[in-house]
């Protein structure tokens, strides 16, 4: 989190977290294409010839005044390939909330369960946890057939309890969802004046 | 350890006055080098202030990727066995310039100028408000203020109805 007193500003950052090819890119692309284009950035990908990321997605959107305060929010996505360790923990620098894509498909468990893990090392690396730290999860990709029963995602994956959602990014459902309850996870651990 | 997280970066706090102070260097160095637009953003990425003209650049993404740049050299200046972070960085166009350098405090500071401008003469005038900018935002440090002062409860209930009406629920 950022504050600039002088422009009334808040400054929060979000990070797309997951295995390769769970869709964190489609989230953001969604949300790119349905929010007012006067209130967000231009999409940024940095991607390798094979229009994987290399290295991050970013976009910015903001709301409107809000008690003269402008809240901003920063929105990453990291690549998710395993050789690529030291980029995620440069995209998770300053991280305020992080959402987890996780790949619903049955094969897929053990890419979950590895980049769950990834995650939890370098938070653990900075003196956070998933314990603790603010986080939802979302099962992407529930239309493909031969996907894991939610029960069994939640039982392998969602060990702390967070708040989970069942996604299919490509078709935007549940991915705005996701969105405001990261937000609102973040902005409720805000300290703030009463 | 890295420092992140919303503990560690509430500490990111910028006063009315040091932004003041900041701009004011700003638009000097933009002045003694005829840069096109000089940019102070935050290491995560975040923009906190510009001067010049910066020709319709988005500067939340511009600042992302340098802050991005900036971090990933940062890791090769430690895989080459350097304690600290390269100083600088120096991107060289076909009619335009982009020198990136550390101010520390977790800043960096970003010059986009054409390239008639003497590279020399960026990076004196950069160094002198860098040393600038150093003792100002050592001061910032003492009277840093808690994100407490800046939010309240109803801010919040405010921000819940606000982005229900942005994301169209």
């Amino acid at each position: 989190m950022f504050i600039n007193h002088a422009l009334q500003e808040i400054n929060l950052k979000v990070v797309y977290y997951g295995p390769g090819l769970s869709g964190k890119t489609t989230n953001l692309e969604y949300i790119y294409q349905k929010l007012d284009p006067t209130l967000r950035s231009e999409l940024v990908t940095l991607n390798t010839r094979e229009e994987r990321t290399l290295y991050f997605d970013f976009m910015q959107f903001e709301l409107g005044r809000i008690k003269g305060k402008k809240p901003r929010f920063n929105l990453y996505t990291v690549p998710g390939q395993s050789y690529y360790r030291f980029s995620r923990k440069i995209i998770l620098k300053g991280v305020d909330g992080i959402v987890f894509v996780a790949d619903s498909q049955r094969q897929r468990m053990s890419d979950n369960l590895d980049s769950l893990l990834d995650l939890e090392t370098n938070l653990i690396e900075s003196g956070y946890s998933l314990q603790t730290f603010p986080w939802v999860i979302q099962y992407n990709k529930r239309d493909l057939p031969d996907v894991e029963s939610v029960a069994a995602l939640q039982a392998k994956l969602n060990f702390f309890g967070a708040t989970s959602f069942e996604a299919v990014a490509t078709d935007g459902v549940q991915v705005l969802e996701t969105l405001r309850t990261i937000i609102t996870n973040v902005v409720e651990k805000i300290e703030v004046f009463v | 350890m890295d420092g992140f997280g919303t503990n560690d970066s509430q500490k990111l706090i910028l006063s009315e006055e040091i932004y003041n102070q900041v701009t004011k260097q700003m638009h000097q160095l933009a002045s003694n080098t005829g840069a096109e637009c000089v940019i102070f953003c935050e290491s995560n990425g975040y923009p906190v202030t510009y001067v010049g003209d910066t020709k319709g650049l988005e500067l939340p993404v511009i600042s992302s990727l340098a802050a991005s740049n900036f971090s990933a050299t940062a890791k090769m200046a430690s895989l080459l066995g350097e304690k600290d972070s390269f100083k600088y960085l120096f991107q060289e166009g076909e009619h335009t310039n982009l020198y990136i350098s550390n101010v520390g405090f977790s800043f960096i500071l970003l010059v986009v100028f054409d390239v008639e401008v003497a590279l020399g003469m960026v990076r004196i005038y950069t160094r002198k408000t860098i040393e600038a900018l150093g003792s100002i935002l050592e001061s910032a440090k003492a009277d840093e203020a808690s994100a407490k002062q800046f939010l309240d409860l109803e801010f919040k209930s405010l921000l819940s109805e606000e982005l229900n009406r942005s994301l169209k629920f």
